[in-house]
């Protein structure tokens, strides 16, 4: 690849390159995760395991330092679009494999808000931690919302606002799916500076999340859960 | 996609840089590097023309008409033989108001300060604003041990503590009282340790000529000069402050004269505190400080003119319910800024302080800091005394002080360096890369820049509530208290020569088996 430097990925054994990878998700080097997912798939790592093992756990390390202050916001959207690329190669093999999914999610601000930077770092992070996200952008009424969850199935909702006059917005959607009778078919986070636990609560929202880096972590509590879930019915 | 590659380093990039960060963010704090701080602006007019020729004629009437009293004979002589009006029972001294001018003409409107490293020699007298400790606290604080008298422990951790940070300029003199050593030779042990533990120039104890002497001492062994070199470098300060009102003692003139002997520089400072040692009208206590400061200057310079010389400037008031000194008020504010003016109308170096009353490290005493170091600031004071640490009225030194004064003059630097407007700063091209409502994190400029782009703090904590609860809720201060650990766990001994350590310390000796048989002169 472009790399100017003297490591070549095929050489390494498995368990270098995915130390390596782990390494190149924290530089964000986009090329080298790309590569380095071809050559564990070339070596018969199933889609999962290369996610999994290389990409995710890779991307916890991120998280943690970004959480602790060590990392800065420019460098996690490098490693977020280095992660992104991997798993672009890495969704449609997942689907023809059957493997679990990371999780889904639909996030928007919700209508009269159009202050979306928070929004859009949860995404980053999120798509960032193996997520797919879809993001409805701005000013989002309550039938964008129901719309594109008919569409997408996603297994979360988030919903964002700055504006204090916004807020009790996201109540008037979290009604809109109890009336449709698919609220407990997902997961609503709600997030923005002005909201707290108690709001959240009040409105009927599953979790408040008070940064990007939370609503990852509170993202793949709840995906953990309804996979003990599945697993727990199935069994 | 070169762009992605400018800020990595492969290979030894990511777990290098997470080390480092790690290490840093666990045990490094945060600082800019030494340098001056410098005001481009020029220095505030708080009062017009007509208003400081009233305060300048009030104080030269004070001088002509009412005089000060010097209780030292050898003063008095020197004042007779120089045409004043010396009343030898009295001990008054009146002057006429040309001969002042003229005396006071005589003295340099800036001159260097050394120390003995010579990369932090200082310039006292344009518009750059020098930053020293607090001095002369009998008690040190911190959160851990809470408010104890000092010792001489505390006192070269102080040093130590000071000589880390990169906003402070001078060693300063005493950090704090080392009260588990003997009065008489703790002033030894005291330039012993600064000589030691720090590179840069320190205050000397003008409390009678010996302790003056011995500085002077200590420096030429330890920069192995003659007395000639050092008269010709001035590299000690020491604080000769008027028993105001109008009074001057006599341990203080002799060690002026010690001082001026040598050629090293007093910093004159009335301690004129309106409503009790001066009237209650912040004119009329700025009045007093003239008078009372051109007096003590005007004897250094008859003594030997053109010996380099600063007015200080301690006008505050007190609280006239309880008689307490109050500092950071806006009495303060203005006494200190108009002080400047006044100093720059005599064409004389001006010192002032980071001061305030509050008994601990709370939102009053850093309120109250940031009023005084505003003023210092926009009064081109050319040393700031007391500039890191100083709390209750100067009772304590404080630890967790020193780090939050060291936030505020770090930040003061900052703002007051130059603002970058090249091409580059400008940034065209980043403004054309991120579309309408989008967001600049990811843009390439951002990239090239976000590590440096701003001011790093050492005590601010910007993270969001719930974050910041989750990490226990700690203030200012309990950072601060981090923070001071931090910086004198990392402390590193500045070098200097075995063999002139070995002569400063036999000479420290010499005179303490001196001091113990007949006591200090």
């Amino acid at each position: 690849m472009a790399g100017s430097d003297d490591i070549v990925l095929a050489d390494l054994s498995d368990e270098e390159l995915v130390q390596q990878m782990h390494d190149d998700l924290y530089d964000g080097l986009k090329a080298e995760i790309e590569e380095g997912v071809h050559i564990l798939l070339k070596r018969g790592w199933t889609p999962y395991r290369t996610l999994t093992e290389a990409l995710v756990e890779g991307m916890r390390i991120v998280g943690i330092d970004f959480r602790d202050g060590i990392l800065f916001v420019p460098e996690v959207l490098m490693s977020a679009n280095a992660m992104k690329a991997g798993m672009s190669i890495l969704r449609p093999l997942l689907v023809e494999t059957g493997a679990p999914r990371v999780g889904k999610m639909v996030i928007g601000t919700v209508k009269g808000d159009i202050h979306d930077i928070g929004k859009n770092l949860v995404t980053m992070m999120m798509e960032g931690a193996g997520f797919e996200v879809i993001d409805l952008g701005i000013n989002n009424g309550v039938e964008k919302y129901l719309e594109a969850i008919a569409e997408h199935q996603p297994d979360i909702l988030g919903m964002s606002a700055l504006l204090t006059t916004t807020m009790p917005y996201m109540k008037v959607v979290i009604d809109a799916l109890k009336e449709k009778g698919i609220r407990d078919d997902i997961v609503v986070l709600v997030g923005g500076a002005p909201l707290n636990e108690d709001f959240a609560k009040a409105i009927g929202a599953d979790s408040y999340c008070r940064d990007a880096a939370v609503a990852v972590e509170t993202a793949k509590s709840y995906m953990m859960r309804k996979h003990n879930q599945r697993a727990g019915t199935a069994g | 996609m070169s762009g992605e590659r400018t800020v990595v380093e492969r290979g030894a990039g990511a777990g290098e840089r997470r080390t480092r960060r790690k290490a840093e963010a666990n045990t490094g704090v945060a600082q800019p590097p030494w340098g001056p701080l410098r005001n481009p602006l020029p220095p505030l007019e708080l009062l017009d023309e007509d208003g400081l020729r009233r305060i300048e004629d009030t104080a030269l009437r004070v001088l002509e008409e009412l005089g000060i009293e010097f209780l030292s004979e050898p003063a008095l002589d020197v004042f007779e033989k120089a045409g004043c009006k010396v009343d030898r029972s009295t001990k008054l001294v009146r002057f006429d108001r040309g001969m002042i001018r003229e005396t006071i003409a005589k003295a340099p409107r800036q001159f260097k300060m050394h120390a003995r490293n010579p990369e932090r020699t200082l310039t006292i007298g344009d518009n750059t604003i020098n930053v020293g400790p607090v001095g002369s606290p009998p008690n040190v604080s911190d959160l851990d041990r809470g408010r104890r008298p000092g010792t001489f422990e505390d006192l070269t951790n102080l040093i130590k503590l000071n000589q880390m940070l990169t906003c402070v300029h001078h060693s300063g003199g005493t950090l704090t009282e080392a009260l588990d050593l003997p009065a008489d030779s703790r002033h030894l042990d005291l330039y012993r340790a600064h000589t030691y533990l720090s590179d840069r120039a320190f205050i000397g104890r003008g409390i009678g000529r010996e302790r003056i002497l011995d500085a002077v001492e200590v420096i030429c062994l330890s920069r192995d000069i003659s007395h000639e070199q050092l008269m010709q470098n001035p590299s000690l300060f020491t604080v000769i402050n008027v028993n105001s009102p109008r009074r001057v003692d006599k341990e203080m003139i002799a060690g002026l004269m010690a001082m001026t002997e040598f050629g090293q520089p007093c910093i004159v400072t009335p301690f004129t505190l309106a409503g009790a040692m001066s009237p209650v009208t912040i004119a009329g206590a700025l009045a007093q400080q003239t008078a009372e400061g051109l007096a003590v200057i005007a004897l250094v310079q008859l003594l030997r003119p053109g010996t380099p010389v600063m007015f200080g400037g301690f006008t505050s008031n007190v609280d006239m319910k309880s008689g307490a000194p109050a500092f950071g008020t806006p009495e303060y504010v203005r006494a200190t800024i108009i002080g400047g003016q006044m100093a720059r109308r005599w064409g004389l170096p001006y010192r002032s302080s980071n001061v305030n009353a509050s008994n601990c490290v709370d939102a009053q005493s850093t309120h109250e800091s940031a009023m005084s170091v505003w003023a210092c600031i926009m009064s081109h004071c050319h040393f700031m005394h007391h500039g890191t640490g100083w709390l209750e009225g100067g009772l304590v030194a404080s630890f967790e002080k020193t780090i939050v004064d060291a936030e505020i003059l770090h930040s003061m630097r900052a703002w007051l360096s130059p603002l970058d407007v090249s091409d580059e700063a400008l940034a065209f091209d980043a403004l054309k890369e991120v579309p309408p409502g989008g967001h600049f994190f990811g843009a390439t400029h951002t990239m090239a820049r976000y590590e440096h782009a701003f001011h790093t703090h050492m005590i601010a904590d910007w993270r969001n509530f719930q974050s910041w609860q989750e990490a226990g809720s700690l203030t200012a201060t309990q950072r601060a208290n981090t923070v001071w650990k931090r910086l004198l766990e990392s402390y590193v001994e500045p070098p200097l020569d075995q063999g002139r350590k070995d002569a400063v310390d036999a000479y420290v000796a010499r005179r303490k088996v001196e001091i113990t048989q007949r006591g200090i002169l």
